[in-house]
């Protein structure tokens, strides 16, 4: 037995019994029909390499762009959920305590906070703001937690709390673009096309790298954020929806049912073989192995997606509902219509761990809806944020406890965080009298809090301190760089080594310079 | 055509030896193992790629005041023992350190991530024993044309490699290369049938001299422009609203009909505004660097974006004539290319002067008047008022302008690439080391865009020719001689064929600069003539086709795949420019951010044109053209790696667009086919979609899955309604009347599996 059937057979055990199923009767399927299995065959063909040889672009498998590849360094995660709360979320109201706004709460900001700065929307001088809400410290790490995340506050333990990651940008797209591709401008691949293109996929028939949205709106950034810029398409990360097609594309048209498809392919593989017998080239295999992963994604993927199988502890435990369709979701400005019992957030949470378990090798979620300036009905510190963290609290919660209990926290790497934080000041530019519903805070790249857990990162760690407004880190900086560094390194992957030759460079996610470190006290 | 007489290719052998080049190209950082030493093609690569980081142009980052990118810095006669001793290894301290045991000692250093090959270690001591002669980087020598033909050289390569090229193709497989390389289109049965009727070269010729001429060829060559232009209907990051652009589209397509020699295509784009009494067409050609994002998102500083506009425009231009990557210039020295910081901000000054500034409303804008008529669109004075613009057919769209004398910009080295942290002031001049003794002599202060275009495209440039023959080479051959299009540096990737490129580059430049002329020389040459077959020993011995022993044989693009799947079903619109449309696509894909702007799927004719008129959102691409690797119009993309996921294959399968073109396909065999019986249409629509002739047996798949079909929509009759339902009231009306609905339905999976097959998906 080849060592990539070997590979193959290993990847079968660690499916879901219904997964299992469905790859037992296809191939049933293909020793029956009719005698032809060309499918069948060049899949095996290009796992085994042998088509691809000829230069060719075999999908999985043997030498194909998506074959899982061992990482360079001994890794401690296998894979990562990347949950980005898109607007970014305040870090006074709900990580880095600052009483001491407390005592200054509505005088002005002294020039200190605004000589030399650029901001978004502040103007003139504004007010500091107190932090809107308590804290405690939990756990035997003693966390400090906002009261608005209960439910995070009861696994603070499990988290590496980072309060002092500083990032380049102080507006959304760019600074989202800088988080997930390492550049502020449009064209970079992002974190999750790196980490598949590094290390491929242990699940030929899923993407390697899903991406979840909830709060209604795509991120600012749009569909760059998981795009593969100058790294092939293959690696480019694929949205899976919850209504409509998981996949675009993905169904079937009316009429058309699988027995029918499956003749369809038969006769088509028929035909295409024929034709490489004349024409000589081996891409045609790839070509008929290129359809038959087509349609075994066509039947493993709504199966991955149907949240409708869990038990209903575990539908629970995130506080999922099977269904839901948001009104957020079709609604022009979904904010307003915000409630805390929306589980589509937790839904997303519940399908990122049924697609790790499945091989996936990275889940980004994008909640949006997290830019509290106050300037405007439902972007509020003082309303909205607690809609936004009731949305998410028991979710986060639930699939960190969920993965512990299944034993993939280990291996699985879960990174929260937003793309910079907000201000100790008031945004002043519409009001700058404290109205309820309309207390905001504007965009802060200098400190935040990010945390991370799982994948070999210390728990209950709290890393790095802010000064006592929470305004510059004075201990531990952590910037994107060192972040994206880190998480590279906990995969096995070398940030410095790992490159991609392109325009004549070693093109890196961290950048041309060396200034993005590996952070080992984060590391376990 | 007759073979070649081999005497010719004897001469080519002797006095040009260009086979030891290819095993260097091809192996990358392998060696020849005979023949002398070649500085540009044998040792720069390796010092390039594993000493320049520390030893190159970069002062920064230069270790021991040692620059080998210089003859002199390499052999510095100050020096006494050498870096480098022509002639003598043992006295060449860089053949000591290189061949160091002492980890302290040896370079490159062992924690440096490009580490020597022994044979890398063995050139560089053979080049040295020869006299370490040295020489420029081969891509910025002047471009000299090389005696003989396309066919000379790529001959001369396979013979000396025991191969043959293949057969010429058969004339049903040229017309449909030469269609879908040419237009973008698959033949008509009646044009294949002529050129099979008479292949004579005269009527071969006629074929390209026709295809050259009609109008879709522009249309499908603006496309290979356009993702070099970044071209986008909207303008990027977060709101990412529309902006109307179009009319450049138009302008690109036209100049590529019209044949616009290169030297005008460039001076118009880049410069149209600066020439005397510009036509309004010139104006609209300046769209080209207003295709750069803007960013409308609150609160961000509209400084900053105009700055990363204008960087745009500057790696852009260099990037697209020139095949140098300027980006890393703007932060520190090339480590590289001889391109330093001061270099880069220099060519950004030039670019400094224009007075659009990342504002909501896109200005300065030239309003134009697009008449259904087609008469030619007119500029206007745009202080009217723009409230009726829509009836009256008017748009406003984005070109350059060079700001008025008193408002002229300063522009200062961005220490870093911060344009927050400005350094010294710059006066404007193109790169130093590609400038003429005629361009060192035009005062500093005078370099405006227009010099700049002009410099591009001055017969000294080395690398414009160079780089855009390449390109043609790229689009027909699906890869370019110089593989790395996007790169001609010290590091992009070495030529297959150096003087092959070099005679396209001269007959390009030399030949006024055209594309069609060139297009005609390459195509009429049996190099592309070529069968795509290949038999297994030729396979060993050119498994990635490098040496061209057969036609190349590569997945056709998304647009192409779209309008073809169109054409064959006779659907595809003919209709030519305007604003971009919506074919459709899966509801809810447009959820941006603050921005109302509705995608509403387009209904008659509109739905139907040609994938180039879609309309392209930068952050929410067409689903079907980028799942087939097509671009976003970010940032320019000089060529589009190809790949193959199952993600192409369910859009092929079920996308409403190809379900509709195979339901269009299905009554086209029904109606048109010379007979009413099964076999007729199944090859009526397979003929329609592989132009070529069927061979025996062929058709007896697609007969049984027909029948298998059938069988099936007969059993479940709801199958076959819901299927029909599905489709278009022009269609689905259709069946009913003419055939039952279940045979209705088999046919339409029928012409679903010919639109499916590997070699409708293929150009071969």
């Amino acid at each position: 037995m080849s060592s990539t059937e070997n590979r193959r057979l290993h990847k079968a055990d660690s499916l879901t019994e219904p997964m299992r199923l469905v790859r037992t009767q296809t191939r049933r399927h293909f020793l029956s029909a009719g005698g032809l299995g060309i499918g069948a065959m060049a899949l095996s063909c290009l796992a085994s390499g042998q088509a691809s040889a000829a230069g060719g672009s075999a999908v999985t498998g043997g030498d194909g762009p998506l074959a899982p590849k061992p990482p360079m360094l001994a890794p401690r995660a296998k894979r990562v959920i990347y949950l980005h709360m898109a607007g970014s979320p305040s870090q006074l109201e709900l990580f880095d305590h600052k009483p001491e706004l407390e005592q200054l709460h509505m005088q002005d900001a002294p020039p200190s906070f605004l000589e030399g700065k650029r901001f978004a929307f502040i103007k003139g001088v504004p007010k500091i703001l107190a932090g809107q809400f308590g804290f405690d410290r939990y756990g035997q790490s003693g966390q400090t937690i906002s009261e608005l995340l209960p439910h995070f506050a009861a696994v603070a333990d499990r988290a590496c709390v980072i309060r002092t990651v500083h990032t380049d940008q102080f507006n959304h797209a760019p600074a989202q673009l800088f988080t997930h591709t390492g550049s502020p401008r449009l064209g970079n691949p992002s974190l999750g096309s790196w980490v598949t293109y590094g290390l491929g996929s242990e699940n030929e028939n899923l993407p390697g790298f899903v991406v979840l949205l909830s709060g209604g709106k795509t991120p600012d950034a749009g569909k760059s954020l998981w795009g593969s810029g100058f790294l092939p398409g293959v690696y480019q990360g694929v949205q899976c929806r919850t209504s409509g097609d998981p996949v675009l594309y993905l169904g079937d048209p009316a009429g058309i049912d699988r027995g029918l498809r499956r003749r369809m392919l038969d006769a088509v593989a028929e035909m295409n073989d024929a034709e490489q017998r004349i024409s000589g080239d081996p891409e045609t295999f790839t070509r008929i192995a290129q359809y038959e992963l087509a349609f075994r994604m066509q039947m493993a993927v709504p199966e991955v997606m149907d949240i409708s199988q869990e038990p209903q502890h575990v539908l629970d435990l995130y506080g999922a509902q099977p269904g839901f369709v948001s009104p957020a979701e079709a609604a022009d400005d979904p904010r307003t219509l915000y409630r805390g019992d929306d589980p589509t957030f937790a839904n997303n949470c519940l399908l990122a761990r049924r697609l790790i378990e499945n091989g996936v090798r990275f889940v980004q979620l994008y909640d949006w809806g997290w830019d509290h300036h106050g300037s405007s009905p439902g972007e509020s510190i003082d309303e909205t944020l607690p809609i936004k963290c009731q949305q998410i609290d028991r979710a986060v919660a639930g699939l960190l406890t969920d993965l512990e209990q299944r034993g993939l926290l280990d291996e699985t790497l879960v990174v929260w965080g937003g793309e910079f934080g907000r201000t100790p000041m008031m945004q002043n530019n519409v009001r700058s009298e404290l109205k309820a519903g309309f207390i905001g805070r504007d965009h802060h790249p200098y400190a935040f809090t990010i945390w991370m857990a799982g994948g070999g990162v210390r728990p209950g760690l709290a890393y790095g301190k802010t000064d006592e407004f929470g305004y510059y880190p004075v201990e531990n900086p952590v910037s994107i760089r060192d972040l994206q560094a880190t998480i590279l390194h906990t995969l096995g992957l070398d940030p410095h080594r790992f490159h991609f030759r392109y325009q004549g460079l070693d093109q890196r996610l961290i950048g041309p310079t060396d200034e993005g470190r590996v952070l080992d006290d984060l590391l376990a | 055509m007759p073979r070649l007489a081999a005497c010719r290719i004897a001469w080519v052998l002797v006095f040009c030896s260009p086979s030891t080049l290819i095993d260097q190209a091809a192996a990358n950082d392998g060696q020849p193992t005979t023949g002398p030493i070649e500085f540009s093609r044998d040792v720069l690569p390796i010092l390039s790629a594993h000493c320049f980081a520390c030893h190159g142009p970069d002062e920064g980052e230069r270790q021991a005041d040692l620059r080998l990118d210089l003859e002199s810095g390499a052999k510095g006669a100050a020096d006494v023992t050498g870096v480098v001793v022509e002639g003598d290894p043992a006295a060449s301290r860089l053949i000591e350190r290189i061949t160091s045991d002492d980890a302290s000692d040896v370079m490159p250093p062992p924690d440096f991530n490009r580490q020597l090959e022994p044979a890398q270690i063995d050139t560089l001591r053979r080049w040295v024993v020869e006299g370490a002669k040295w020489q420029r980087h081969w891509a910025f020598e002047p471009v000299i044309r090389p005696a003989g033909s396309i066919d000379d050289w790529v001959r001369a390569d396979l013979a000396n490699r025991g191969l043959q090229p293949a057969p010429p193709a058969s004339p049903h497989t040229l017309a449909r290369r030469l269609s879908l390389d040419l237009i973008g289109l698959p033949p008509t049965p009646a044009m294949a049938a002529a050129l099979a009727a008479d292949p004579s070269p005269p009527a071969y010729e006629r074929f390209v001299d026709d295809l050259l001429s009609r109008p879709e060829f522009g249309e499908h060559w603006a496309r290979m422009w356009l993702d070099l232009a970044r071209y986008a209907d909207t303008k990027g990051y977060e709101k990412d609203r529309g902006r109307t652009i179009w009319p450049y589209r138009d302008w690109v397509v036209e100049a590529f009909n019209s044949d616009m020699p290169l030297h005008r295509f460039t001076i118009d784009q880049l410069a149209g505004d600066l020439l005397p009494d510009p036509t309004p067409d010139q104006l609209v050609a300046t769209a080209f660097h207003r295709n750069t994002m803007s960013n409308d998102e609150g609160g961000t500083d509209d400084e900053e974006f105009r700055v990363a506009a204008v960087k745009d425009r500057v790696n852009t231009t260099v990037q697209v004539w020139m095949g140098l990557t300027m980006g890393c210039a703007q932060c520190h020295t090339h480590k590289y290319d001889p391109i330093s910081i001061e270099d880069y901000y220099r060519f950004y000054a030039i670019f400094n002067q224009t007075a659009d500034a990342d504002r909501s409303d896109d200005e300065p804008r030239m309003k134009l008047v697009t008449v259904a008529s087609a008469q030619p669109t007119k500029p206007e004075d745009k202080a009217e008022q723009p409230q009726d613009d829509a009836d009256a057919g008017v748009v406003r769209l984005p070109v350059m302008r060079e700001l008025p004398d008193e408002q002229r910009r300063e522009s200062r080295i961005h220490n870093r690439g911060n344009f927050l942290d400005q350094g010294d002031p710059v006066e404007p001049a193109v790169l130093a080391a590609f400038r003429s003794e005629s361009d060192l002599n035009s005062a500093a202060d005078s370099v405006d865009r227009l010099d700049v275009a002009k410099w591009l495209v001055s017969q000294d440039n080395p690398l414009t020719p160079r780089v855009w023959a390449n390109r043609v080479w790229a689009r027909l051959f699906g890869r370019g001689l110089v593989e790395t299009e996007e790169d001609f540096g010290t590091l992009g990737s070495p030529p297959t064929h150096r003087e092959l490129l070099d005679l396209l580059a001269a007959d390009y430049r030399d030949g006024g600069w055209s594309l069609k002329r060139l297009l005609k020389t390459i195509v009429t040459s049996e190099t592309y003539r070529q069968s795509s077959h290949v038999d297994e020993e030729t396979l060993r011995l050119d498994p990635a086709n490098h040496w061209l022993s057969r036609a190349p044989r590569y997945r056709l693009s998304g647009e192409t795949l779209r309008d073809q799947a169109l054409a064959v079903a006779g659907l595809l619109s003919n209709k030519q420019g305007g604003p971009p449309v919506m074919p459709p696509q899966p509801a809810g894909l447009w959820r941006s951010t603050y921005s109302g702007e509705q995608w509403v799927d387009a209904d008659g004719e509109d739905r139907f044109r040609r994938g180039l008129y879609t309309y392209l959102k930068r952050t929410t691409p067409y689903p079907a053209m980028i799942a087939f690797d097509g671009g976003s119009g970010e940032v320019c993309l000089i060529r589009r790696v190809r790949t193959n996921t199952p993600l192409q294959a369910l859009v092929t399968l079920n996308d409403p667009v190809f379900l509709e073109a195979a339901a269009a396909l299905a009554k086209r065999m029904i109606t048109e086919a010379s007979d009413n019986d099964d076999r007729s249409r199944a090859r009526y629509g397979l003929r329609l979609a592989l132009v070529r002739p069927l061979r025996d047996g062929e058709l007896a798949p697609l007969l049984r899955f027909k029948d298998d079909a059938l069988n099936r929509f007969e059993a479940t009759p709801e199958s076959a309604a819901a299927l029909i339902d599905s489709l278009p009231a022009a269609i689905s009306r259709f069946s009913g009347e003419t055939v039952p609905p279940a045979e209705f339905a088999a046919w339409v999976v029928v012409a679903s599996a010919i639109l499916n097959l590997d070699e409708f998906l293929t150009r071969n």
